[in-house]
């Protein structure tokens, strides 16, 4: 034990300075985490340094836009080019066809530092009703100057214009499954524990590091589809296995095709719960409510961050991200700059700013 | 906005994307879900006629009405049966969708009853199966699937049903009434204008599902009348719909017109008693009776004439303050 390691908190776990991981794309965090980078690095700042390994993560998708797949591409794309070796299960006959989408990762530092833009120079006084996204602009340059080696190991860009070179996909590290084969999920069951038998979780260094992705687990193509309480058991032995081993899964589910106490049940399973939305198009009422609304590709709501090895929770400042693609090749989240709204006709929220948001599509909390 | 579903549907899908699915629903509050159905096979089946949309034939499944009102429908709307067995096929699962009329003589009779009518029309005995049902579909289309639609009563299913629909669809057209009727079952006089008013009119809004991961959404009003069906555009009448998925922040920035009129014409407390006189304020050293010289002087009020004697109150609004804040900062001649 390091003495002179000072305590966060009362509740924190006290580790060790020699258990620091020698692998790139881990990252140790407060508690004895350790963290895997989702593949958006505006994703890893606001959970607090990326996925915890050992956690499930489940993204709740809208049946009217396909914005999962975004973020469980840079999931795999960031797995792929750390040398982490990756599953993949979908539903499509022939789920090695998605790898072919998966984006490249940003290898040139000029079009990383150029993200920071300085925001435009407006005439006449503007009332900033949000200021502190303004504070993080300057501090970034200055950590992607001095850090620039420590970004780019933990954590990447992906340009979703230029697909994955062959070398990250082929070779003994993609497994991929599709779900059409699986009538009984017990054979997927046993897939993904011979896959995380490859990770086990032992006291001492991570070896090394796994990846599971399982896309629109629940969709009506699949032949478990009426038997709501297989998926559930599915879910519950992939998170006991995850629990115990050094891998991140996320699983992308429809939530509104499910009874909604199974969806509930879902959504309490989860270590981490995301939820995308798509946003109407051509709206002039939203165009004039938000900023940067033609930029906009959907939203992104946040409603559980992994806690793991600890009681204190965290509390965001805000949930719900807008979606953007930078210069159409880099996924990026942003907070909503919103502009007020006439409180009189809309109905008065008692809730504040927190993770635990009610129902599945439509979010209650407050955003300041 | 019909005509744009009903182009949707013309165009077809592109080489590797699915082909645009139309959901109609409707409930029993407002059931124009036929007549809608109807509107978009008959526009369907003129562009294929005339040769203008992507697909070359049309399959039509009929399940609650019979194969002759469905030509007698497209007849009626102008569209030439001539050479309707090369185009359209229909699947008739009307006539005996549970097979229940074994008798082999009264299934020729039905046979031959359809034959006076063009168009290949075959009778399906087994709707309960539905892989039979999909499979005799596909063997009647022949070819790839350019575009489908459906109609569904959302009352007759499960949620979870409905939202499945609702998934694999690319546009999402449901039928709402325009007046919604009161929950009460009493069979009241109003209720009863109500819902016939619901029967011939509706609100009719779609959901396009864009290429760009947007949603688009329409409305339009409905009729039906004994003419046939008409879309209007609605009229907006100021609410935004698209406030769901963002938080709502109560503040308000700007005012509109009526606050800033209302805003001008408030009368500040030091500016009227509250009674319509003029304002007076007592000081303190004349006795009320003497309030008439006591009058406050407002720049923008005739007022009397004070005598210069006696002590006066003027008051400035702050807004009629004209001169420009000055460099000095008030506080430089405390003395503390």
């Amino acid at each position: 034990m390091a003495a002179t390691k000072t305590r966060v908190s009362s509740f924190s776990r006290n580790v060790p300075a020699t258990l620091a991981p020698q692998i790139p794309g881990v990252k140790t965090g407060p508690n004895g985490t350790a963290f895997v980078s989702s593949g958006i690095p505006d994703l890893d700042r606001i959970v607090g340094g990326g996925f915890p390994l050992g956690s499930l993560v489940m993204v709740m998708e809208d049946p009217e836009a396909p914005h999962h797949m975004l973020l469980l591409r840079n999931f795999m794309s960031q797995g792929l080019v750390h040398n982490q070796p990756l599953l993949y299960a979908s539903t499509a006959n022939d789920p090695k066809g998605f790898l072919g989408t998966l984006p490249s990762p940003v290898t040139s530092r000029a079009d990383k530092l150029s993200h920071d833009d300085e925001p435009v120079e407006e005439k006449g006084l503007r009332i900033a009703w949000q200021y502190k996204k303004y504070f993080g602009g300057s501090q970034q340059i200055l950590n992607s100057q001095g850090a620039m080696e420590n970004k780019h190991e933990y954590g990447n860009d992906f340009d979703v214009r230029k697909p994955l070179q062959r070398q990250f996909i082929t070779g003994q590290k993609v497994e991929c499954i599709s779900l059409q084969d699986c009538p009984d999920l017990s054979a997927l069951r046993d897939r993904c524990a011979t896959f995380l038998a490859q990770f086990p979780r032992k006291d001492g260094s991570i070896s090394s590091v796994g990846r599971i992705a399982i896309q629109s687990f629940c969709v009506p193509e699949c032949s478990y589809f009426n038997r709501e309480w297989h998926m559930l058991s599915f879910i519950k032995a992939l998170r006991s296995m995850i629990r115990s081993s050094n891998a991140v899964t996320v699983v992308t589910f429809l939530p509104s095709v499910l009874s909604p106490s199974f969806s509930k049940r879902w959504q309490h399973m989860t270590d981490m719960l995301f939820s995308v939305l798509a946003i109407p198009d051509e709206d002039k009422d939203l165009a004039e409510l938000l900023t940067g609304y033609q930029d906009m590709v959907g939203l992104l709501n946040i409603h559980k961050v992994a806690r793991i090895n600890t009681q204190v929770p965290v509390i965001l400042e805000a949930t719900t991200f807008s979606l953007k693609l930078r210069k159409r090749k880099y996924l990026a989240l942003e907070s909503l700059n919103q502009a007020p709204v006439d409180g009189s006709s809309g109905t008065s929220y008692s809730t504040s700013g927190s993770c635990s948001s009610t129902t599945s599509s439509k979010p209650g909390s407050l955003d300041f | 906005m019909a005509d744009s579903i009903c182009r949707t549907l013309r165009d077809g899908g592109l080489e590797g994307e699915h082909a645009p699915a139309l959901t109609i629903k409707d409930r029993i509050s407002s059931p124009l879900g036929l007549d809608v159905f109807n509107h978009v096979l008959a526009q369907l089946s003129s562009f294929i006629l005339a040769g203008k949309s992507q697909s070359r034939g049309l399959v039509l499944v009929a399940l609650t009405r019979s194969p002759s009102f469905y030509l007698e429908l497209l007849k009626s709307g102008g569209v030439q049966l001539n050479s309707a067995q090369k185009w359209i096929h229909i699947l008739d699962c009307y006539s005996d969708p549970l097979g229940w009329k074994d008798n082999p003589s009264r299934h020729e009779k039905a046979n031959t009853a359809t034959d006076e009518n063009p168009g290949t029309v075959a009778l399906f005995r087994d709707v309960k199966d539905a892989n039979k049902l999909f499979c005799s579909v596909s063997e009647l289309g022949k070819d790839q699937v350019s575009s489908i639609f459906w109609l569904l009563h959302s009352d007759l299913h499960e949620a979870k049903i409905a939202a499945v629909f609702d998934y694999i669809s690319s546009m999402i057209a449901s039928l709402e009434p325009m007046i919604h009727p009161s929950n009460g079952e009493r069979l009241s006089s109003e209720n009863r204008s109500l819902r016939n008013e619901n029967l011939s009119r509706g609100n009719f809004s779609v959901r396009f599902k864009r290429r760009n991961g947007r949603v688009r959404q329409m409305c339009e009003e409905i009729s039906v009348e004994q003419s046939g069906i008409k879309f209007t555009p609605v009229s907006s009448d100021g609410q935004a719909i698209g406030g769901g998925p963002l938080p709502k922040v109560q503040f308000n920035l700007e005012l509109s017109e009526k606050e800033q009129m209302d805003r001008a014409s408030v009368v500040l407390p030091f500016e009227h008693q509250g009674n319509g006189k003029p304002i007076q304020i007592y000081d303190g050293r004349r006795s009320l009776a003497d309030t008439r010289t006591n009058t406050v002087h407002v720049p923008t009020e005739a007022s009397e004439a004070a005598d210069p004697r006696k002590g006066e109150i003027i008051y400035l609004r702050d807004s009629d303050d004209e001169r420009p804040d000055s460099d000095e900062d008030p506080d430089d001649d405390l003395d503390i």
